[in-house]
């Protein structure tokens, strides 16, 4: 994914060219509250702050929207998660903090988007 | 010379005990970040990045110390966030002191005077305020985004000297940075009274091809050859002389990822202070887990390639202080010169 794009928004579907480690590491990544679907049908959404792949049964740990937890979740436990809450950190990488503050010394406008 | 003796001590009977315990791996500095939370939003700072209920959260005193027990480490850095916004700043400090942790609270200084005032905190041998400063007026606010956080700052400083802390600072120096006006900038943090500084280059992944990477590598290395290698005698460092050395050049370390490990509401982040890839429940946890062959340059990770941060290779230079006489009489020649 390139800079300035985001996934908020994003509901992965698991099949061919998607896998569930790829969702749950761009999930861990993600500055925002996800919404984790398991297979029994139930959700929780919250903010996904740990993965753990290499574990004898690996997991996923979250704070809900209210700041309980951590709620630990084993990855066979998952169906899919969505990107539902808004991107913390779009548009606000090192990379753009560099390209505004070189936009204000030459006094022209920082490009779109950042 | 800006460590107080008693500290250099503390930290060198630490080194050396573990070293004659055979430890391969050990922590020098931890790094406890009670809070998420920060009175300032600057630009790049991953820190306030996340979302409310996140940022509402922090560490209780019990979970600090049990963190502060399992490292053991004789110093703890306290960043955030600002801390000065943690409801229990300060019987968490006093519950380090007593346990004889040297503590620097990092803090941008905005809440410092109000917390001074409040009578907060006690000075103490074992306690200094850290104070972000990232270079003269004009520098810092830009990179704080907001107008008069130096003046604030200055006032912060003057305002804990005044009434005997000790002070000390800690700047992020970034690609692009005046080595005039960074020299200015320490000739002026000195003239404030403070113990000693910090420095630190500015870290960025990047997927940089190799070639930008040497660029940015040896552009850090000019930089702080030209503000070091005249060093003046008023300017006091707050870290080892071989790191500086480092950052110049003349000395080349692998990093110690382990060495200032960090705690925060997540748990013990891996596998350093800058990366965040994933957490511990456990400080044994994450020394015994984490697959550290993996980060540091020599591994060959993107995301390590252009680090030279204090973090991870200050440990180094310590570590290489305690490993061969040499190491020993390299530092304390730095040292009591005050050249690098």
């Amino acid at each position: 994914m390139s800079e300035g794009t985001t996934l908020e928004g994003w509901a992965p579907q698991m099949g061919p060219g998607v896998s569930l480690e790829e969702v749950v590491d761009k999930a861990f990544d993600y500055r925002g509250n996800v919404t984790v679907v398991k297979t029994d049908g139930s959700e929780t959404e919250g903010y996904l702050f740990n993965r753990n792949a290499d574990a004898a049964v690996p997991f996923v740990q979250m704070f809900d929207l209210n700041g309980a937890g951590p709620y630990t979740i084993a990855y066979r436990e998952i169906r899919t998660i969505r990107f539902t809450g808004r991107d913390t950190a779009a548009g606000n990488s090192y990379a753009a903090w560099l390209r505004a503050k070189e936009a204000a010394r030459s006094g022209s406008a920082p490009p779109k988007g950042v | 010379m800006s460590v107080p003796v008693s500290q250099m001590w503390a930290v060198a009977s630490y080194v050396v005990k573990q070293r004659l315990a055979g430890r391969k791996r050990y922590p020098l500095v931890l790094m406890l970040e009670p809070l998420f939370r920060c009175n300032l939003a600057c630009a790049g700072c991953g820190k306030i990045q996340y979302p409310a209920q996140i940022l509402r959260k922090h560490l209780t005193v019990e979970q600090c110390l049990a963190a502060v027990d399992e490292c053991g480490t004789p110093i703890v850095s306290i960043p955030g966030g600002e801390p000065l916004m943690y409801p229990d700043i300060g019987p968490l400090v006093k519950e380090l002191i007593a346990r004889r942790k040297y503590v620097y609270l990092c803090t941008n200084a905005i809440l410092l005077k109000e917390k001074l005032e409040a009578g907060l905190f006690t000075p103490s041998k074992y306690f200094s305020f850290s104070v972000h400063l990232d270079g003269l007026q004009e520098e810092h606010d830009e990179a704080v985004c907001r107008d008069g956080v130096y003046v604030q700052a200055v006032e912060g400083i003057k305002d804990a000297l005044r009434r005997g802390f000790r002070v000390t600072t800690n700047s992020t120096l970034f690609d692009g940075a005046s080595p005039l006006r960074v020299r200015e900038f320490f000739d002026e943090v000195m003239s404030l009274g403070v113990e000693g500084m910090m420095i630190s280059p500015g870290y960025s992944y990047s997927k940089a091809p190799d070639q930008e990477h040497f660029l940015r590598t040896q552009r850090a290395h000019d930089l702080f050859s030209r503000v070091l290698s005249d060093p003046k005698p008023r300017w006091r460092f707050n870290q080892s002389p071989l790191f500086l050395q480092f950052l110049m050049g003349k000395r080349d370390f692998e990093c110690t990822p382990w060495g200032n490990p960090t705690y925060n509401v997540f748990g013990w982040q891996r596998p350093c202070y800058l990366l965040q890839e994933g957490y511990a429940a456990t400080f044994k946890e994450l020394l015994e887990t984490t697959r550290w062959e993996n980060y540091g340059r020599s591994s060959g990770n993107e995301k390590c390639r252009d680090c030279m941060v204090h973090c991870g290779y200050e440990p180094s230079a310590v570590h290489h202080t305690f490993a061969s006489w040499r190491g020993f009489r390299d530092t304390v020649t730095a040292t009591v010169t005050g050249r690098y």
